[in-house]
């Protein structure tokens, strides 16, 4: 199996460019993907899923040409094959309704604001693919302990059992 | 699929067929059937896939069973059925044998006594005289962790301590060394805990599966447990109690606490809905009953059924919640089982036994020998999966070495190689609790390794005084040493 993705999906190529900075830190056990667009976006998600590679997290902007980041993300809300899969929304212009919409529709999982924190983003989405690790991949935690939130692996273990 | 696993694969396929493929006269056994040979490159393929990992344990666990129903049982494949077989039913009561039903008990006890928060609410009334002093926190700390290790698994019990103990040491100060000695007393209090009960973890279930009259008699069909659920609390609660007192100095001595004051919540109440009463009523019913040994004519397997029974009746463990339970733990230890029966079956455990000269060999040799084996084993690969391949050797073994009376007799034998399994904590590795700890980033590799393996070398060694010790009382004299 190859390594789960986080995608990350926005228009301006400098954002794009800072995320993989940021996340770096995490590409021993997880794979960065980039797309300029929501359609690209889908295009690439619909290939890697094709090709039975997990998709742990979707990052993705609102504003962009074309599709919004909301539209997309609603989009993969209502797709059972993305159910385990966590979205965070990470923009500085989403008006009041933007919002309600990502929450309601989109089921987005985190909302983070531009500009951000390198730490705390890096912190964010940890906890995020730590839970999908535990939904999508249960009986390989242990491979991933080195990029894992250890509060979210207690919690989960808490209730999970084991030997 | 990446590389290293398709590459581990190829070597486990690649090992089990040269040895299936081998002429019969190559392996010095006289009169090997056909049977038997499986069954060796059966052990093989187990073992490489049970070493190298390239699929979960448990699905090793399940091939094993797999494998025996379709070349091996009276069952199977038409064409390549052997001249002896496997009886095709036996292989499958694997997966409902007594023991995983005993364990199933246990299972149903802590999925309960989470559920309905007795964990938690335990744990702040067995804390509370503990004070706050760190030192003597982390003591009361570590007896909790043990106590609930005993009957819930240790990697659950661990994470629930974690969870409490998290926020308590991001608020002490991060140059104090009482933060590694902290996230290091939970997983080896919960490894340590586990020897405890034939409950406490998968090694010592499987070992109660091995513990049985054929042990001692090689003709005996009966197959209930030579050891009552108590009688094995009898020796494994001292010796746990002692060998957690120990780990604790050795943890104060490494990393001395500097704050001098430090208090661990429980948060939570005590639930009081009807549920919960049954929760505690049933749990303290099934230990007092698994504790009272055989009067009352049930044994400890019959006994665990009863949680089982109440908790599915009463709606206090629901279908979610079964779902949720570790069934893959049960699984790793039936294909354990079925490898086991069907080395004793097959007649290849009597003849590998008989194909080595042991009557010249001393008892001890052997004892340190399989104790080493096993520590070292445990400490890289899964404690079950360990035990799964020892232990069933080993209890052939000691029906075939005379001299065994030495060092207390085949039961001890067993009992020791069985705890050696628990000892296992030196790397993340070697345990789920030991991961979970270092996951938390407050534990170097080094301060884990040097700990554990101190902590599992004082283990080795009381176990041998305590195997002295209970041979001069006369204890294993009842089971004919």
């Amino acid at each position: 199996m190859s390594k789960p993705v986080i995608l990350c999906v926005d228009d301006q190529r400098e954002v794009l460019a800072a995320l993989t900075k940021d996340l770096e830190p995490l590409t021993s056990h997880f794979s960065l993907v980039d797309a300029e667009s929501a359609d690209e976006a889908i295009d690439v998600l619909d290939d890697l899923e094709a090709g039975g590679t997990p998709i742990a997290l979707i990052i993705s902007d609102h504003v962009m040409p074309g599709v919004s980041g909301v539209d997309f993300l609603s989009k993969i809300a209502a797709q059972s094959r993305f159910a385990k899969t966590r979205k965070l929304l990470l923009t500085g212009l989403a008006t009041h309704e933007d919002t309600i919409r990502a929450i309601n529709e989109g089921h987005i999982d985190n909302y983070t604001a531009k500009p951000w924190q390198p730490g705390t983003l890096l912190a964010t989405v940890k906890k995020l693919i730590s839970e999908y690790v535990f939904d999508a991949l249960p009986d390989a935690y242990l491979d991933y302990k080195g990029v894992m939130d250890p509060d979210v692996m207690i919690n989960r273990l808490q209730r999970r059992g084991g030997p | 699929m990446p590389v290293g696993r398709i590459v581990k694969t190829v070597i486990a396929l690649l090992a089990a067929a040269i040895v299936l493929m081998l002429p019969a006269d190559t392996f010095g056994i006289v009169g090997l059937t056909v049977l038997q040979q499986r069954v060796m490159a059966l052990f093989v393929f187990a073992m490489f896939f049970w070493v190298l990992e390239p699929i979960p344990i448990f699905a090793t666990s399940v091939m094993i069973i797999v494998l025996e129903l379709l070349f091996m049982s009276n069952k199977s494949i038409k064409w390549l059925k052997p001249p002896d077989t496997l009886h095709y039913e036996a292989v499958m009561h694997n997966f409902a044998d007594p023991i995983i039903m005993l364990f199933l008990g246990g299972f149903f006890i802590g999925a309960a006594a989470t559920k309905y928060r007795m964990d938690i609410n335990l744990g702040r009334v067995l804390l509370k005289p503990f004070g706050t002093n760190p030192k003597w926190v982390m003591l009361g700390m570590m007896i909790v962790t043990a106590i609930f290790s005993m009957f819930m698994s240790n990697t659950a019990t661990t994470a629930m301590m974690l969870a409490v103990l998290m926020p308590v040491l991001r608020s002490i100060a991060p140059e104090d060394p009482a933060r590694v000695g902290f996230a290091l007393s939970i997983p080896f209090a919960a490894n340590v805990g586990g020897i405890g009960t034939p409950i406490g973890t998968p090694p010592n279930a499987v070992a109660m599966k091995y513990l049985t009259p054929q042990l001692l008699d090689s003709a005996s069909t009966v197959k209930t447990p030579l050891i009552t659920f108590g009688q094995w609390m009898l020796f494994a609660v001292p010796y746990m109690l002692v060998l957690l007192v120990i780990t604790w100095l050795l943890l104060l001595f490494m990393f001395k606490p500097k704050a001098d004051k430090m208090t661990v919540n429980f948060e939570g109440k005590w639930l009081r809905s009807g549920r919960a009463w049954v929760v505690y009523v049933t749990s303290a019913l099934t230990i007092l009953l698994w504790l009272l040994g055989s009067f009352h004519g049930m044994s400890s397997t019959v006994v665990a059924m009863i949680p089982v029974g109440v908790f599915c009746a009463t709606g206090v463990i629901d279908s979610n919640d079964l779902k949720q339970m570790s069934w893959e733990v049960l699984w790793l230890m039936s294909g354990g089982f079925a490898l086991g029966m069907a080395l004793q079956d097959s007649g290849l455990a009597n003849a590998l036994v008989n194909s080595i000269p042991f009557a010249s060999m001393s008892a001890m040799v052997v004892l340190a020998l399989v104790c080493i084996l096993t520590f070292v084993m445990a400490n890289f690969m899964s404690h079950t999966a360990t035990s799964n391949l020892i232990l069933p050797v080993v209890a052939t073994l000691a029906t075939a070495l005379p001299t065994l009376g030495d060092v207390g007799g085949p039961v001890a034998l067993l009992l020791a190689c069985t705890f050696c399994a628990s000892l296992s904590m030196t790397f993340p590795i070697s345990t789920p609790p030991n991961a979970m700890a270092y996951a938390t980033g407050w534990i170097e590799n080094r301060d884990m390794a040097k700990s554990g393996l101190i902590t599992g070398v004082i283990g080795l060694l009381l176990l041998g005084g305590m195997l002295m010790m209970l041979k001069t009382m006369g204890y294993f004299a009842t089971f004919g040493a």
